[in-house]
């Protein structure tokens, strides 16, 4: 791991954990109703195989980006930045406003149940195989975000360690809890954690694509923190004037 | 190939979820990239444009979005 600035590190690692709670507790609802179906053994299978499709990914291309000169690839991984966080900001201000539906993991859960339930009717004999899949679907597809992030955070400094790190520590943290409870972790506050995500993801994409363009920040990283603070308060200023009475919120 | 569908459509929607939101991004961020790279503005300036921009397109697509709902 290269030397360390906190100032960056820490958004860095606390975006990753973030995004990465938000991402593995989707994952682990579908997870949950295959094994709750199925048993655990189809979705083990489909959960590790899309595991390690990720972690070829993350160890393929985060040697690949060191070759990229550090400029060129800021700008690029800024603006993906901002296309994604500002994208997840926009549905959380919209979410937090009632303007859009909340996401609900117990009706995902009752969802992929029922999806699996009519499979077996029609098809019991593989049934193993599309529970294992759909297990491996929803963990590579959230996953793919995962590396995202992970690698987008990490990679403009030389903190793709420590990104992976924190969306590690998620993985770990959210298993563990999933796996004592038995059920959907539907008391996460995913809308918020996704507006924090959101909120640390433009900020850092307003900062490197600064950096790619060769604008140097006044006050380096510590930049970062002021995007953030205007973020938050356009993001909750937008969700507060955007807000709906309590009868015409989107369900 | 099903799969492979999903994971592309995946990826695009990661980014391009809002089409309005995208292009005005792409707009903004190629803007302050002419004006900076001809020295038309300071970099400082520059910085400081993509900034509000970034801000000024936030609170433009969610009011717009929510008018539309």
């Amino acid at each position: 791991m290269e030397s360390l600035s906190w100032t960056v590190a820490a958004p860095a690692v606390s975006a990753a954990f973030a995004a990465s709670v938000v991402e593995v507790v989707e994952a682990f609802t579908i997870v949950l109703a295959v094994a709750t179906l199925r048993g655990w053994r189809p979705a083990v299978a489909g959960t590790a195989a899309a595991l390690a499709i990720l972690a070829l990914l993350v160890l393929t291309l985060g040697p690949l980006l060191d070759r990229v000169p550090l400029h060129a690839l800021q700008l690029v991984i800024g603006v993906l930045l901002l296309l994604f966080g500002m994208g997840w900001l926009r549905k959380a201000v919209l979410r937090s406003a009632g303007v859009l539906a909340l996401h609900d993991e117990d009706a995902a859960f009752a969802a992929e149940t029922a999806a699996l339930s009519r499979e077996a009717g029609r098809n019991p004999a593989s049934l193993d195989w599309i529970a294992g899949l759909g297990a491996f679907k929803a963990v590579l597809l959230e996953g793919l975000e995962v590396v995202f992030i992970v690698i987008a955070v990490g990679a403009g400094r030389g903190l793709l360690a420590y990104a992976a790190l924190g969306a590690l520590a998620a993985c770990i943290a959210v298993l563990a809890i999933g796996a004592v409870l038995h059920r959907p972790l539907s008391k996460v506050p995913e809308n918020t954690l996704k507006f924090g995500v959101g909120i640390m993801l433009a900020s850092f994409g307003v900062f490197w694509t600064g950096e790619g363009l060769g604008i140097e920040w006044p006050g380096g990283d510590l930049a970062l923190f002021v995007f953030a603070a205007l973020f938050l308060v356009t993001g909750a200023g937008m969700a507060g004037l955007l807000r709906r009475p309590a009868g015409e919120t989107a369900r | 190939m099903s799969l492979l569908k999903e994971v592309l459509a995946e990826l695009l929607g990661m980014f391009l979820a809002d089409l309005r939101l995208s292009i005005a991004v792409l707009l903004l961020v190629g803007l302050v990239a002419l004006l900076v790279d001809r020295a038309v503005v300071d970099p400082l300036v520059g910085g400081g444009m993509l900034l509000a921009g970034c801000l000024t397109i936030l609170a433009t697509v969610t009011a717009a979005a929510a008018r539309r709902r």
